[in-house]
């Protein structure tokens, strides 16, 4: 069983999440401090603040917006400020929104809140949560923007009609602390983690097709890629241990690395989860159902080597006002060989990461390789440090590339060290580009706003 | 006259380096309307990788950027030059190159950012030499770190390495790690002299800062950062332009329109590349074109009205040529290796030198263990030495791994007969003079020189060190400044203590041209801090007029 006081504890002096947030600890005297460390980490394993935070706002005060194909929903306040955030809700209707997605005036949620996942949490961890809400963080006075969506997802009580369709997790039981290891990993990707709310392919209807849960599914210009444990279109060449190290630090040496909302998923979410929970929800995961890709066909991390290119240079420079387009090696030798090698293998310490045998490279879907260039890399965690890849898009300061660049140098990455050469054209760079600034699939917080920051 | 005849702004900026385009960032996020004329390119990064990587001769920082007809910058430090032609008893010391493009030349630089001591502001109260400024250490400290902020500097925590220049905030960044070859001369001098060795502040990452990565030690800020991790002027375009500052690139200003009374700027002329001419009115100007450039413009602009050149009444414009000149020496330690070439270039100083009484009889200076790969040297020295086969591999190895090599930042002082003139003989693709430069090295900078060469001398003893090699003579170190001195008295100086010119209202210089004296330090924060001051007051006087 997690140690919840001393995960709490870390969270408070590691500084990575809830320290120098405004927790008001104090607070938490009136209540049993065993129920607010539960309530705290299962809101942490659950990832409210993902969506329920907007960059640079106040812990759960809402406003980011989160893309659909209706519009933009934007996160509510879940504060407990009586009148802005959720003060005012009794446990029951805590209850109500968190497991069946209606609000305290009867209103219904849009499934962008995942409360088909939540619905499989115990009573116990429900009112855990509900009490670390109300009484562990700050209430912040700040009302989101409403959300107004085109016909018919403005109509809310269209819900009630997708409610009855979407089906959702079985409510859990018992005390989910003391379950074994498969039935806690199975808890805890479920009605926590929700992973199937990206892992999974949906419908139409974005009703999630359980039979192939975790198979793989679109995401804004990214791709939640098939996590099943078949080992040609999954991930089933991956052990137990690889998959506790990509989920604690967001990445797993010779396999993978999370950029984008996994990224995120790992900073804010499973990177804080015990070693104990992390080897349940591993161990969970490589015993579904594997599910063969219809485009992988091959380990996606099993694939390239690295490349031979003796560095041979002519000598001849060009003008200062020369920004002819170059070619895929040039590309690749002026903006990635510094880091990534010449080779490709990356640095002695991994911390930029090999091409070969990376699924992003080795994957036939080059989604996630194209985002990676257009928008970096930008993830924390306490035991990975914090691993930084500049963009290379439109706002970036280090080099912007065009679409046409891009596509050149995708081809060039994946036919030296991957899954060969995908012949990507600058109209598919500039699609997947706009894919992710303006049509999101559910509930996966998607930045509408780009731009440069000055810290 | 092509359809932008009419482009206008609030504020008119000539140059987009560090100076020009933080000052056009300032400005437009306050809701002023600013255009900036930049005389070279728009220019990128990986451009410059691929030219650094094609370059034979990889020690020339000015190697990768070939420039434009139209907006020349010298190729080389060597004299005499295609571009800067330098005369004189010291012409080799004054050898300047930078770079005319977008962005300036910081795209070529080590990243010292240091601020400068508040001695170093009243060199003539404290120690009867040289100048005072118009401004005081204590008018520009929050300058100094809204500069830091804006390129990101790291730097040691004053409590535990305090560098004489009082800070009201901590380093943007913790200070960088040292590397191998610093740690070993770190503790030599340590244990072996009454020296010290200092962090040398950097504007590069120790950390991912401003959507850019932290270093990775490539050892190749100059001639050209590969990943972004230290700053260059480009960003401030960036970031500029996001916010709605209009740049126009090849736009090489040549004239300097002022109204019937001689006391306003009322416009600049520019050529595009096809010598095409434009007009650009505002109501308030900024030249930002780099010490060497900004007089040239003035001078150029010269008409019956300001014969002698634009804000020129004090005849100081273009004289008073200063700065950090250099002495040299790179030998092979007889001692442990030291592997240099394992991190940023400039990482590591002793500050002893840096001020002190004798400031009334020599210049201060700063010494710098230069932590760059020293392959090519020890190549050459091998080979010289007659080793060929598995020998000569051997013994590159051991020679690039005990190189060491010094160098120095020694101070000027401002010579009116030290000086900047339109050359007669030599003119650009536009017909625009190109700039000379008069240079003999102050007595004061001499004697700095030659205790120097003293302290050199004791740390080859300290480490055993053979096969010394002293660049000859002195070297320029890239930091031209006082060609529009300041001064609050407007007969014997261009600008006052807000960089505003004594003889029109409305022009501003932002340039190392605008120092008193050169400094103790490298110039580039002080260049950004008396920039974004400028920022600050044209930000009052056009929000509250």
């Amino acid at each position: 069983m997690p140690d919840f006081k001393k995960v709490f504890a870390s969270f408070l002096i590691s500084g990575a999440v809830l320290g120098g947030m405004g927790y008001s600890t104090a607070r938490a005297t009136d209540v049993g401090q065993d129920v607010m460390s539960r309530g705290a980490y299962l809101a942490t394993a659950a990832d409210c603040i993902a969506c329920h935070t907007r960059p640079g706002g106040k812990p759960f005060a809402g406003g980011l917006k989160i893309a659909t194909p209706q519009g933009d929903v934007i996160s509510t306040n879940i504060t407990p400020d009586a009148e802005h955030g959720i003060g005012a809700y009794t446990e029951a209707d805590f209850e109500k929104a968190l497991r069946h997605g209606v609000r305290k005036d009867g209103a219904y949620l849009y499934p962008v809140m995942p409360y088909v996942s939540y619905a499989g949490m115990t009573d116990q961890d429900v009112h855990a949560l509900y009490t670390w809400f109300m009484h562990g963080i700050r209430p912040v006075a700040e009302k989101p923007t409403e959300t107004h969506l085109s016909f018919p997802g403005n109509i809310r009580m269209s819900m009630m009609a997708w409610n009855l369709l979407a089906g959702r997790e079985k409510q859990e039981t018992g005390d989910s602390s003391q379950y074994d290891k498969l039935r806690r990993g199975h808890y805890l990707a479920t009605a926590l983690e929700h992973c199937g709310t990206c892992h999974t392919p949906r419908n139409r209807m974005l009703i999630e097709k359980q039979s192939q849960y975790l198979g793989g599914a679109p995401l804004a210009g990214w791709y939640a890629p098939n996590i099943t444990p078949s080992a040609t279109g999954g991930i089933g060449d991956w052990s137990e241990d690889d998959l506790v190290a990509y989920l604690k630090t967001g990445r797993a040496k010779n396999r993978s690395q999370a950029a984008g909302p996994m990224a995120e998923a790992v900073e804010h979410s499973t990177s804080h989860l015990t070693d104990e929970d992390l080897h349940a929800l591993a161990a969970f995961i490589k015993q579904i159902q594997p599910h063969d890709d219809d485009k992988d066909h091959q380990a996606r991390d099993s694939l390239g080597k690295a490349a031979y290119n003796p560095d041979l240079r002519s000598g001849e420079l060009t003008r200062i006002d020369n920004l002819h387009e170059k070619s895929g090696a040039e590309i690749y030798t002026g903006n990635c060989a510094a880091c990534h090698g010449q080779d490709g293998a990356g640095t002695a310490d991994q911390y930029a990461p090999s091409l070969y045998a990376n699924s992003v490279v080795g994957s036939e879907r080059v989604d996630n390789l194209i985002m990676a260039i257009v928008y970096g890399v930008d993830r924390k965690t306490p035991a990975g440090g914090h691993a930084s890849m500049p963009g290379f898009g439109y706002n970036s300061d280090v080099q912007r590339l065009s679409d046409e660049e891009i596509a050149r140098l995708v081809n060039y990455v994946t036919a030296t060290f991957g899954s060969g050469d995908h012949h990507v054209t600058a109209e598919l760079v500039a699609k997947t580009r706009t894919d992710h600034l303006e049509t999101a699939v559910s509930h996966v917080m998607v930045k509408t706003t780009t731009g440069n920051s000055t810290p | 006259m092509s359809s932008d005849q009419n482009l206008s702004a609030d504020v008119v900026i000539v140059g987009s380096g560090v100076a020009g385009s933080s000052i056009a960032n300032e400005l437009v996020r306050a809701g002023i309307s600013v255009v900036v004329l930049e005389a070279g390119p728009r220019v990128d990064r990986q451009h410059f990788v691929e030219n650094f990587r094609n370059l034979e001769n990889k020690p020339s920082y000015q190697g990768p950027f070939p420039s434009t007809p139209w907006a020349p910058h010298p190729p080389n430090q060597i004299t005499p030059n295609k571009y800067l032609h330098t005369t004189g008893p010291n012409a080799e010391a004054y050898q300047q190159v930078y770079l005319r493009m977008m962005g300036g030349t910081t795209w070529h630089w080590a990243g010292c950012a240091w601020r400068y001591l508040p001695s170093d502001f009243e060199l003539k109260t404290r120690y009867d030499q040289g100048r005072d400024w118009a401004v005081k250490y204590e008018d520009l400290e929050p300058f100094y770190y809204q500069a830091e902020v804006m390129m990101g500097v790291c730097g040691p925590d004053p409590k535990v390495e305090d560098l004489g220049s009082p800070r009201a905030q901590p380093y943007p960044m913790d200070a960088l790690p040292l590397s191998y070859a610093a740690q070993q001369f770190r503790q030599l001098i340590a244990e072996q002299t009454p020296w010290r060795v200092v962090h040398e502040p950097q504007a590069r990452n120790t950390r991912p800062y401003d959507g850019r990565p932290t270093c990775e030690g490539h050892n190749n800020c100059m001639p050209i950062c590969p990943i972004g991790a230290m700053y260059n002027g480009s960003y401030s375009v960036y970031h500029a332009e996001a916010a709605g500052a209009k740049f126009v690139t090849n736009a090489v200003v040549y004239k300097i329109e002022r109204d019937e009374a001689n006391k306003k700027v009322t416009a600049v002329h520019y050529y595009d590349p096809d010598k095409g001419s434009h007009r650009v009115t505002g109501k308030y100007f900024v030249i930002a074109a780099h010490c060497i450039e900004t007089a040239k413009l003035l001078l150029v602009s010269a008409d019956e009205k300001s014969p002698t050149g634009v804000a020129n009444s004090s005849d100081q414009v273009g004289r008073n040529m200063m700065d950090h000149t250099g002495v040299q020496v790179t030998f092979i330690s007889g001692d442990k290796s030291l592997w240099p070439g394992r991190g940023p270039l400039e990482t590591n100083v002793i500050d002893n030198f840096r001020d002190g009484d004798w400031r009334g009889e020599h210049g201060a200076y700063l010494v710098h263990m230069v932590d760059d790969n020293q392959v090519d040297f020890a190549t050459q020295l091998a080979i010289s030495k007659g080793y060929v086969g598995k020998d000569l591999e051997e013994q590159i190895r051991y020679l690039a791994s005990h190189t060491v090599r010094l160098f120095s930042h020694n101070e000027a002082l401002p010579d009116p007969d030290n000086r900047l003139t339109l050359s007669k003989t030599n003119k650009d693709a536009l017909g625009i003079p190109h700039p000379e430069v008069y240079y003999k090295l102050p007595e004061y900078t001499v004697r700095s020189c030659e205790h120097t060469r003293g302290v050199f001398k004791q740390l080859i003893g300290l480490m055993h060190g053979t096969d010394e090699e002293w660049t000859p003579g002195y070297f320029p170190q890239d930091h031209p400044s006082g060609s529009t001195i300041m001064g609050t008295d407007p007969k014997n100086s261009v600008v006052d203590g807000h960089c505003r010119t004594h003889d029109h209202d409305n022009l501003f210089i932002a340039s190392s041209s605008v120092f008193s004296t050169v400094g103790t330090g490298n110039i580039t924060l002080t260049v950004a801090a008396l920039a974004l001051r400028v920022a600050d007051t044209l930000k009052k006087e056009l929000l509250h007029a």
